[in-house]
Protein backbone atom coordinates (compact mmCIF):
# COMPACT_ATOMS: atom_id res chain seq x y z
CA UNK A 1 0.00 0.00 0.00
CA UNK A 2 1.24 3.66 0.13
CA UNK A 3 1.87 3.90 3.56
CA UNK A 4 3.90 1.17 3.01
CA UNK A 5 5.95 2.79 0.53
CA UNK A 6 5.86 5.76 2.44
CA UNK A 7 7.21 4.26 5.25
CA UNK A 8 10.26 2.85 3.30
CA UNK A 9 11.01 5.75 2.11
CA UNK A 10 11.12 7.54 5.51
CA UNK A 11 13.52 5.23 6.42
CA UNK A 12 16.24 5.94 3.71
CA UNK A 13 14.85 9.17 3.01
CA UNK A 14 18.07 11.06 4.52
CA UNK A 15 20.40 8.24 3.11
CA UNK A 16 19.36 8.58 -1.09
CA UNK A 17 19.19 11.99 -1.03
CA UNK A 18 22.36 12.83 0.75
CA UNK A 19 23.55 10.77 -2.63
CA UNK A 20 21.89 13.37 -5.26
CA UNK A 21 24.18 16.44 -5.08
CA UNK A 22 22.38 18.24 -7.80
CA UNK A 23 19.99 20.39 -6.23
CA UNK A 24 18.92 22.49 -9.36
CA UNK A 25 17.04 20.01 -11.02
CA UNK A 26 14.57 18.06 -10.27
CA UNK A 27 13.04 14.85 -12.20
CA UNK A 28 8.90 15.44 -10.89
CA UNK A 29 8.31 19.01 -9.74
CA UNK A 30 10.40 21.47 -12.40
CA UNK A 31 9.73 23.15 -14.14
CA UNK A 32 6.22 21.84 -13.90
CA UNK A 33 4.85 21.08 -10.86
CA UNK A 34 2.40 17.47 -10.63
CA UNK A 35 0.48 19.82 -8.01
CA UNK A 36 -0.44 21.72 -11.25
CA UNK A 37 -1.55 18.23 -12.82
CA UNK A 38 -5.27 17.90 -13.66
CA UNK A 39 -7.75 15.81 -11.94
CA UNK A 40 -8.81 14.33 -14.78
CA UNK A 41 -5.38 13.40 -15.88
CA UNK A 42 -4.31 12.51 -12.41
CA UNK A 43 -5.14 8.59 -13.15
CA UNK A 44 -2.82 8.84 -16.35
CA UNK A 45 -0.02 10.34 -14.75
CA UNK A 46 0.33 7.32 -11.94
CA UNK A 47 -0.50 4.83 -14.67
CA UNK A 48 2.78 6.24 -15.98
CA UNK A 49 4.51 7.01 -13.05
CA UNK A 50 4.29 3.67 -11.48
CA UNK A 51 5.65 2.36 -14.63
CA UNK A 52 8.56 4.67 -14.95
CA UNK A 53 9.64 3.94 -11.54
CA UNK A 54 9.37 0.21 -12.17
CA UNK A 55 11.17 0.28 -15.59
CA UNK A 56 13.69 3.17 -15.39
CA UNK A 57 14.58 3.60 -11.44
CA UNK A 58 14.56 0.56 -9.28
CA UNK A 59 16.55 -1.56 -11.20
CA UNK A 60 19.09 1.06 -11.32
CA UNK A 61 19.46 2.12 -7.55
CA UNK A 62 21.98 -0.92 -6.06
CA UNK A 63 23.84 1.14 -3.66
CA UNK A 64 26.83 -0.42 -1.23
CA UNK A 65 24.43 -0.76 1.67
CA UNK A 66 22.42 -3.96 2.10
CA UNK A 67 19.95 -2.58 4.56
CA UNK A 68 19.15 0.48 1.86
CA UNK A 69 18.87 -2.41 -1.07
CA UNK A 70 16.34 -4.30 0.96
CA UNK A 71 14.34 -1.05 1.48
CA UNK A 72 14.37 0.04 -1.96
CA UNK A 73 13.22 -3.84 -2.77
CA UNK A 74 10.22 -3.66 -0.52
CA UNK A 75 9.00 0.10 -1.91
CA UNK A 76 9.59 -1.78 -5.63
CA UNK A 77 7.06 -4.74 -4.36
CA UNK A 78 4.73 -2.28 -3.01
CA UNK A 79 4.90 -0.33 -6.20
CA UNK A 80 4.37 -3.53 -8.19
CA UNK A 81 1.19 -4.36 -6.52
CA UNK A 82 -0.49 -1.13 -6.75
CA UNK A 83 0.79 -1.09 -10.58
CA UNK A 84 -1.40 -4.23 -11.25
CA UNK A 85 -4.58 -2.84 -9.51
CA UNK A 86 -4.10 0.33 -11.90
CA UNK A 87 -3.37 -2.27 -14.65
CA UNK A 88 -7.10 -3.10 -14.29
CA UNK A 89 -8.29 0.93 -14.56
CA UNK A 90 -5.86 1.54 -17.53
CA UNK A 91 -7.58 -2.03 -19.26
CA UNK A 92 -11.16 -1.38 -18.28
CA UNK A 93 -10.46 2.58 -20.10
CA UNK A 94 -10.62 4.69 -17.41
CA UNK A 95 -7.78 6.19 -16.85
CA UNK A 96 -7.58 8.51 -20.38
CA UNK A 97 -4.04 10.57 -20.78
CA UNK A 98 -5.03 14.44 -21.69
CA UNK A 99 -2.68 16.20 -23.71
CA UNK A 100 -1.26 18.14 -20.66
CA UNK A 101 -0.25 14.71 -18.92
CA UNK A 102 1.86 13.44 -21.92
CA UNK A 103 3.29 16.90 -21.69
CA UNK A 104 4.22 16.49 -18.41
CA UNK A 105 5.13 13.02 -18.56
CA UNK A 106 7.33 14.04 -21.43
CA UNK A 107 9.16 16.51 -19.54
CA UNK A 108 9.99 14.08 -16.47
CA UNK A 109 11.40 11.83 -19.23
CA UNK A 110 13.78 14.55 -20.36
CA UNK A 111 14.76 15.74 -17.18
CA UNK A 112 15.69 12.04 -16.20
CA UNK A 113 17.19 11.62 -19.49
CA UNK A 114 19.12 14.60 -19.14
CA UNK A 115 21.39 12.91 -16.08
CA UNK A 116 23.24 9.54 -16.67
CA UNK A 117 21.17 6.56 -15.65
CA UNK A 118 22.37 6.18 -12.16
CA UNK A 119 22.32 9.76 -10.94
CA UNK A 120 19.04 10.15 -13.10
CA UNK A 121 17.51 6.97 -10.90
CA UNK A 122 19.50 7.96 -7.07
CA UNK A 123 17.78 11.20 -7.90
CA UNK A 124 13.77 9.88 -8.47
CA UNK A 125 14.33 7.74 -5.80
CA UNK A 126 15.00 10.50 -3.17
CA UNK A 127 11.49 12.36 -5.09
CA UNK A 128 9.53 9.92 -4.04
CA UNK A 129 8.27 11.91 -1.41
CA UNK A 130 7.08 14.62 -4.20
CA UNK A 131 4.94 11.75 -5.72
CA UNK A 132 3.32 10.48 -2.44
CA UNK A 133 2.74 13.89 -1.20
CA UNK A 134 0.43 14.89 -4.71
CA UNK A 135 -0.97 11.54 -4.60
CA UNK A 136 -2.17 11.90 -1.02
CA UNK A 137 -3.10 15.37 -1.49
CA UNK A 138 -5.49 14.87 -4.02
CA UNK A 139 -6.93 11.45 -3.01
CA UNK B 1 36.31 39.70 -5.44
CA UNK B 2 38.34 39.93 -2.48
CA UNK B 3 37.23 36.30 -1.59
CA UNK B 4 38.12 35.93 1.91
CA UNK B 5 40.60 33.48 2.82
CA UNK B 6 38.11 30.84 4.26
CA UNK B 7 40.29 28.44 6.79
CA UNK B 8 37.51 28.87 9.44
CA UNK B 9 35.65 25.72 11.35
CA UNK B 10 32.15 25.31 9.62
CA UNK B 11 29.17 25.72 11.75
CA UNK B 12 27.61 22.13 12.12
CA UNK B 13 24.53 20.68 12.47
CA UNK B 14 23.01 23.07 10.51
CA UNK B 15 19.18 21.61 10.41
CA UNK B 16 15.34 22.76 9.96
CA UNK B 17 12.94 23.08 13.39
CA UNK B 18 9.71 22.73 12.15
CA UNK B 19 6.18 23.34 14.16
CA UNK B 20 3.06 23.42 12.74
CA UNK B 21 5.10 24.41 9.43
CA UNK B 22 7.19 27.27 11.22
CA UNK B 23 10.75 26.71 9.63
CA UNK B 24 13.51 28.12 11.18
CA UNK B 25 16.73 26.94 10.27
CA UNK B 26 19.09 26.43 13.46
CA UNK B 27 23.51 25.96 13.70
CA UNK B 28 25.75 25.34 16.20
CA UNK B 29 28.78 27.50 16.37
CA UNK B 30 32.21 26.55 14.45
CA UNK B 31 33.77 24.46 17.04
CA UNK B 32 37.01 26.21 19.00
CA UNK B 33 35.45 29.90 17.95
CA UNK B 34 33.82 31.89 20.96
CA UNK B 35 32.64 35.31 20.39
CA UNK B 36 32.26 36.88 17.59
CA UNK B 37 31.45 34.79 15.18
CA UNK B 38 29.22 35.94 12.51
CA UNK B 39 26.76 34.19 9.93
CA UNK B 40 24.92 34.49 6.48
CA UNK B 41 22.46 32.66 5.54
CA UNK B 42 21.16 31.79 2.03
CA UNK B 43 18.09 28.87 1.23
CA UNK B 44 17.18 27.22 -2.36
CA UNK B 45 13.98 26.15 -3.83
CA UNK B 46 15.24 22.33 -4.52
CA UNK B 47 15.04 21.60 -8.41
CA UNK B 48 15.28 25.59 -8.84
CA UNK B 49 18.76 27.23 -10.13
CA UNK B 50 19.37 29.77 -7.55
CA UNK B 51 20.35 30.37 -4.33
CA UNK B 52 18.80 32.94 -2.09
CA UNK B 53 20.19 35.26 0.63
CA UNK B 54 18.21 35.70 3.28
CA UNK B 55 18.74 40.01 3.77
CA UNK B 56 17.59 39.56 8.02
CA UNK B 57 20.09 36.91 8.48
CA UNK B 58 22.98 38.72 7.05
CA UNK B 59 25.97 39.13 10.08
CA UNK B 60 24.18 38.01 12.58
CA UNK B 61 25.80 36.66 15.77
CA UNK B 62 23.01 34.21 16.93
CA UNK B 63 22.38 30.90 15.40
CA UNK B 64 18.78 30.45 14.05
CA UNK B 65 17.12 32.16 11.03
CA UNK B 66 13.67 32.16 10.59
CA UNK B 67 12.80 30.93 6.89
CA UNK B 68 9.26 30.29 7.82
CA UNK B 69 8.03 32.92 4.53
CA UNK B 70 10.77 31.55 2.40
CA UNK B 71 9.40 28.09 3.18
CA UNK B 72 5.62 28.83 2.98
CA UNK B 73 4.85 26.37 -0.05
CA UNK B 74 4.75 22.94 1.07
CA UNK B 75 4.55 21.64 -2.26
CA UNK B 76 7.99 22.59 -2.47
CA UNK B 77 11.02 21.32 -0.94
CA UNK B 78 14.18 23.22 0.33
CA UNK B 79 17.97 23.49 0.92
CA UNK B 80 19.40 26.12 3.37
CA UNK B 81 22.89 26.77 3.98
CA UNK B 82 24.98 29.17 6.56
CA UNK B 83 28.76 30.62 6.33
CA UNK B 84 30.62 31.63 9.19
CA UNK B 85 32.73 34.39 9.62
CA UNK B 86 35.50 36.17 12.38
CA UNK B 87 38.46 38.09 11.86
CA UNK B 88 38.31 37.95 8.36
CA UNK B 89 38.37 34.92 7.86
CA UNK B 90 35.27 32.48 6.58
CA UNK B 91 33.71 28.77 6.87
CA UNK B 92 32.58 26.94 4.02
CA UNK B 93 28.71 27.18 3.31
CA UNK B 94 27.14 24.52 5.02
CA UNK B 95 24.14 22.77 3.73
CA UNK B 96 20.83 21.02 5.82
CA UNK B 97 19.51 17.92 4.07
CA UNK B 98 16.65 18.21 1.60
CA UNK B 99 13.65 20.28 3.69
CA UNK B 100 9.93 18.51 3.17
CA UNK B 101 7.82 20.95 5.00
CA UNK B 102 4.71 18.89 4.70
CA UNK B 103 6.55 15.81 5.96
CA UNK B 104 9.62 17.59 8.14
CA UNK B 105 7.13 19.65 10.39
CA UNK B 106 5.98 18.41 13.92
CA UNK B 107 2.52 19.13 14.98
CA UNK B 108 1.35 20.54 18.34
CA UNK B 109 -2.01 19.23 20.16
CA UNK B 110 -5.02 20.12 19.39
CA UNK B 111 -6.83 21.99 21.59
CA UNK B 112 -9.39 20.40 23.83
CA UNK B 113 -12.86 21.90 24.71
CA UNK B 114 -14.87 20.12 27.47
CA UNK B 115 -18.99 20.69 28.19
CA UNK B 116 -20.83 18.32 30.14
CA UNK B 117 -24.34 16.80 31.07
CA UNK B 118 -25.65 14.67 34.25
CA UNK B 119 -23.98 11.51 32.18
CA UNK B 120 -21.78 12.54 29.52
CA UNK B 121 -19.64 14.73 28.26
CA UNK B 122 -18.91 16.74 24.92
CA UNK B 123 -15.67 17.47 23.61
CA UNK B 124 -14.56 19.58 20.82
CA UNK B 125 -11.16 19.21 19.50
CA UNK B 126 -9.54 21.90 17.34
CA UNK B 127 -6.77 21.64 15.34
CA UNK B 128 -3.09 23.80 15.12
CA UNK B 129 -3.09 26.26 12.52
CA UNK B 130 -0.15 26.26 10.19
CA UNK B 131 1.98 29.06 10.48
CA UNK B 132 1.06 32.53 8.94
CA UNK B 133 2.74 35.31 7.52
CA UNK B 134 1.54 37.85 9.70
CA UNK B 135 -1.49 37.78 12.58
CA UNK B 136 -4.21 39.04 10.52
CA UNK B 137 -3.51 37.06 7.60
CA UNK B 138 -5.62 33.75 6.53
CA UNK B 139 -5.87 31.10 8.74
CA UNK B 140 -5.17 27.84 7.49
CA UNK B 141 -5.66 24.58 9.58
CA UNK B 142 -3.48 21.60 9.84
CA UNK B 143 -6.85 20.07 8.89
CA UNK B 144 -6.73 21.44 5.25
CA UNK B 145 -3.52 20.65 4.76
CA UNK B 146 -3.61 17.02 6.04
CA UNK B 147 -6.77 15.26 4.64
CA UNK B 148 -6.48 12.22 6.85
CA UNK B 149 -6.13 14.15 9.99
CA UNK B 150 -7.18 12.06 12.99
CA UNK B 151 -7.63 12.40 16.18
CA UNK B 152 -6.94 9.82 19.75
CA UNK B 153 -8.28 10.95 22.19
CA UNK B 154 -8.11 9.49 26.17
CA UNK B 155 -10.86 10.04 28.36
CA UNK B 156 -10.22 8.88 32.49
CA UNK B 157 -12.05 8.46 35.61
CA UNK B 158 -10.53 10.28 38.27
CA UNK B 159 -12.33 8.32 40.62
CA UNK B 160 -12.17 4.87 39.39
CA UNK B 161 -8.99 5.73 37.13
CA UNK B 162 -10.68 3.95 34.50
CA UNK B 163 -9.05 5.40 31.39
CA UNK B 164 -10.62 4.72 27.71
CA UNK B 165 -8.87 5.60 24.35
CA UNK B 166 -11.02 6.85 21.09
CA UNK B 167 -9.81 7.30 17.56
CA UNK B 168 -12.23 9.68 15.96
CA UNK B 169 -11.97 11.76 12.21
CA UNK B 170 -14.09 14.84 12.55
CA UNK B 171 -13.48 17.01 15.71
CA UNK B 172 -16.26 16.26 18.29
CA UNK B 173 -17.02 13.07 20.57
CA UNK B 174 -19.91 12.93 23.18
CA UNK B 175 -18.92 10.23 25.47
CA UNK B 176 -22.32 8.63 27.15
CA UNK B 177 -23.12 6.48 30.22
CA UNK B 178 -21.38 8.13 32.60
CA UNK B 179 -21.57 8.42 35.97
CA UNK B 180 -23.35 12.03 37.21
CA UNK B 181 -21.28 13.88 39.82
CA UNK B 182 -17.95 12.56 38.40
CA UNK B 183 -14.79 14.04 37.82
CA UNK B 184 -13.62 12.88 34.10
CA UNK B 185 -10.16 14.46 32.46
CA UNK B 186 -9.70 14.43 28.89
CA UNK B 187 -6.32 14.00 27.00
CA UNK B 188 -6.06 14.71 22.98
CA UNK B 189 -3.49 14.07 19.97
CA UNK B 190 -3.38 14.19 16.39
CA UNK B 191 -2.47 11.33 14.17
CA UNK B 192 -1.89 11.72 10.61
CA UNK B 193 -1.92 8.01 8.80
CA UNK B 194 -0.01 9.35 5.66
CA UNK B 195 2.63 10.79 5.48
CA UNK B 196 2.95 9.37 9.11
CA UNK B 197 2.96 12.20 11.70
CA UNK B 198 1.35 12.58 15.11
CA UNK B 199 2.05 15.16 18.09
CA UNK B 200 2.08 14.35 21.18
CA UNK B 201 -0.74 14.21 23.86
CA UNK B 202 -1.94 17.74 24.88
CA UNK B 203 -2.47 18.23 28.90
CA UNK B 204 -5.17 17.07 30.68
CA UNK B 205 -8.73 18.73 31.08
CA UNK B 206 -11.14 17.93 33.31
CA UNK B 207 -14.74 18.58 33.87
CA UNK B 208 -16.99 17.26 36.40
CA UNK B 209 -20.65 15.34 34.94
CA UNK B 210 -23.58 17.20 37.04
CA UNK B 211 -25.28 16.00 39.67
CA UNK B 212 -27.99 13.53 39.70
CA UNK B 213 -31.08 15.91 40.47
CA UNK B 214 -33.23 13.03 41.13
CA UNK B 215 -30.53 11.41 43.85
Amino acid sequence: SVTEIRSGFTAIKANIQARDPIRTLSILSHPQSLHKVKSSDRCCIIHNLFNFYMDKVFKHCQTEDSYINRKISSIANSFLSIKKKLEQCHNQNKCLCGQESTEKFKQILANYEGLNITSAAIKSLGELDILLDWMEKSR
Amino acid sequence: SGELYCSLPNPRNVHFESINMKNVLHWSAPEGTGEGVLYKVKYSVYGVGKWIRKPECRNINRTWCDLSNETADYEEQYYASVKAFLNGMCSDWMETARFNPLTDTKIDPPVVNLSSTEKSISIILTAPEKWKRSPDGESVSLLQVYPGLQYNVSVLNKKTKKRWFFSISNNTLVVPWLEPGTAYCVSAQIHVTTPLLHSGFSKEYCIATLKDKTA
